[in-house]
């Protein structure tokens, strides 16, 4: 019997020949990342000098420090903690990433997702870098573990196989297909394992939309995604990667957990209603329903293939007056390409908000909303007071969608706007 | 070091499946960080004296996949603030479940346990036979066992002492 990519990575980095799940590892990670946020870096680097002594981490090269929540600083202990994080990385050697875009995309861009690596994080959204063959884990506070230790102690988990069948239609996207996989499997279909995700719509699709989905895979009760790199995602990783390392596959009789295959052909445009993740359902059904605020951006959404179809949408049309339409890229790099492809200008000149990349909206810092407010997100999570008051509410659509409610102040199905 | 049963009333069952611990203080109350506050807002929405009823050792049941959704940590620092020994559930959420193992607070997957409790039951997890018993009723159920990793962890009572004991365990090899 073969063996899932997972098992195979964790055999490489806690030195074994071969692992199965259910086998408790001391890995050793390739990377450990963090951004920097109260109550999470601050203590580690306190912890590590005042309960163990540690000064300096002793390979920098295996640590990514990002400052991309809290940017720019609105007050002065936001940057006092941006400060403390680039004195350590300073005193430690290790690369502190400012104002390059939030960083679960960019850990991409800089090649820490090097096919058949092992990242470790304390947020689970870093499961993104499963796009590119690397196994990706938000282990919260553990993070601690691989600040002070050289391996980390690691159950090796199962994997459960997705395969997405059929093409998807014109203004259905992969944020549509992710959502869908929660409505067709339930928040927790995968509790616990891998999302292995494979199947002609998955290579059909473009890494953007790949990212985009294994970014979602903690609402499926998954602890990361991953797919068998392709050629298209060994390409972009090619200059990149940071190891020199083979990239790993799963074997075609790997041992699964179970096995789905979703038929994604017919798949309409989604809506994920507040204040659940989980509860995914047709747009259609709550079509019409005022919204006042968008927002289009997050390490889900917000990359150029979402920036370019909100522009198509709004083609030769407004952001409704009073309507706020905050457009937030989700690099540095992907602004600039969607800047050279006049993209930016579009959005611009529709009457989008557009800030530099961050994390601050997605998670109530900025364009917060008050009581009574509602959004279209392509955020990451509606639930309650995500987006600022308990009492407002985030309705999750694709990146179209958020661009046709913009036009119209309410939500409504994007599909007739790409027809042209 | 074994680990030490667990044994008081069931304080609260929670019927939801996947449900969002965040609810435990309140979504507005969510920033909280004083213990005591939180302990006070610990399920005042649903019943007004239950930090007033709470005895130190009693334990929380809940559903299938619980802590789902993006839970954060001040809703079970208030808990453990009256004295909550540890959850009691079908099953959890991962993220949930990894972080409160992190603090020390035991979390017990146990298959059955909703159908095998009622509100203020005496009940015990006994960690060396991976039992579940109701003392109230005799009801006796299997728990899944920790990962070793998990029942270390616990054992020193969160992650920082988990790490100092594997410093010492390195030390004498």
């Amino acid at each position: 019997m073969g063996y899932t990519m997972a098992e195979k990575i964790l055999a490489r980095v806690s030195g074994q020949d071969a692992v199965r799940a259910g086998d408790e590892v001391l890995a050793k990670p390739d990377f450990v990342i963090a951004y920097d946020f109260p109550g999470y870096t601050d203590v580690i680097f306190k912890q590590m000098e005042e309960d163990f002594g540690i000064d300096k981490v002793a390979e920098p090269d295996r640590y990514a420090l990002f400052i991309d929540h809290m940017v720019p600083a609105t007050t002065t202990r936001e940057e006092e903690l941006h400060q403390l994080t680039r004195d350590w990385g300073a005193k430690n050697n290790v690369p502190v990433y400012e104002r390059k875009g939030i960083g679960h995309q960019v850990a991409a861009e800089l090649g820490y997702a090097t096919p058949g690596a092992f990242v470790v994080h304390f947020d689970g959204h870093i499961s993104q870098l499963g796009t590119f063959g690397t196994l990706a884990i938000g282990v919260r506070r553990h993070l601690l573990e691989a600040f002070v230790k050289e391996r980390i102690k690691f159950k090796v988990p199962e994997t459960t196989r997705i395969d997405l069948t059929g093409r998807l239609q014109p203004g259905v996207t992969a944020r549509d297909v992710f959502h869908h996989i929660v409505r067709v499997l339930g928040p927790r279909g995968c509790r616990g394992h891998v999302m292995e995700l494979g199947g002609d719509t998955i290579d059909n699709m473009s890494l953007e939309g790949r990212q985009s989905i294994n970014c979602l895979a903690m609402f499926t009760g998954a602890i990361t995604a991953l797919m068998n790199p392709d050629e298209k995602a060994l390409a972009y990783m090619k200059d990149r990667a940071r190891l020199d390392i083979e990239p790993l596959f799963s074997d075609p009789d790997a041992p699964y957990a179970a096995r789905h295959e979703i038929d994604v052909s017919k798949l309409e445009p989604i809506v994920v209603v507040p204040p659940s993740p989980a509860d995914t359902r047709d747009l259609s059904e709550v079509a019409g329903t005022e919204v006042h605020v968008g927002y289009l951006g997050s390490c889900a959404s917000g990359r150029v293939e979402d920036l370019e179809i909100a522009a198509d949408v709004l083609e030769g049309h407004r952001v409704k007056d009073g309507f706020q339409l905050n457009v937030i890229p989700t690099s540095k790099e992907i602004m600039e390409i969607a800047a050279e492809r006049g993209i930016i200008t579009r959005l611009i000149n529709a009457g989008a908000f557009i800030s530099s990349s961050s994390c601050d909206y997605c998670f109530g810092r900025m364009g917060v909303m008050r009581a009574g407010q509602r959004a279209v997100s392509t955020g990451t999570l509606n639930v309650r007071g995500r987006m600022g008051s308990p009492d407002s509410e985030i309705y999750i659509v694709n990146a179209a969608a958020v661009a046709a409610a913009a036009i119209e102040g309410r939500i409504t199905d994007p599909r007739p706007y790409l027809k042209r | 070091m074994a680990l030490q049963n667990l044994r008081g009333r069931v304080a609260w069952i929670f019927m939801d499946e996947d449900f969002d611990v965040d609810q435990i203080v309140g979504v507005k109350n969510i920033k909280i960080k004083d213990p005591v506050e939180l302990g006070k807002l610990a399920m005042r929405a649903e019943d007004p004296e239950f930090a007033d009823k709470v005895r130190p050792g009693d334990l929380l049941v809940g559903n299938h996949n619980f802590g789902y959704g993006h839970p954060h940590y001040p809703p079970m620092i208030g808990m453990r603030q009256l004295g909550i020994g540890g959850v009691i559930a079908e099953s959890f959420s991962p993220g949930y479940w990894r972080g409160e193992i992190a603090m020390g607070f035991p979390q017990v997957a146990c298959p059955g346990v909703l159908a095998a409790v009622s509100r203020w039951d005496e009940i015990e997890i006994d960690w060396a036979d991976n039992t579940f018993h109701n003392h109230t009723t005799g009801k006796t159920l299997p728990i899944e066992p920790l990962s070793d990793g998990d029942r270390l962890m616990l054992e020193a009572g969160g992650l920082v002492g988990y790490l100092h004991a594997r410093d010492k365990e390195e030390a004498t090899k």
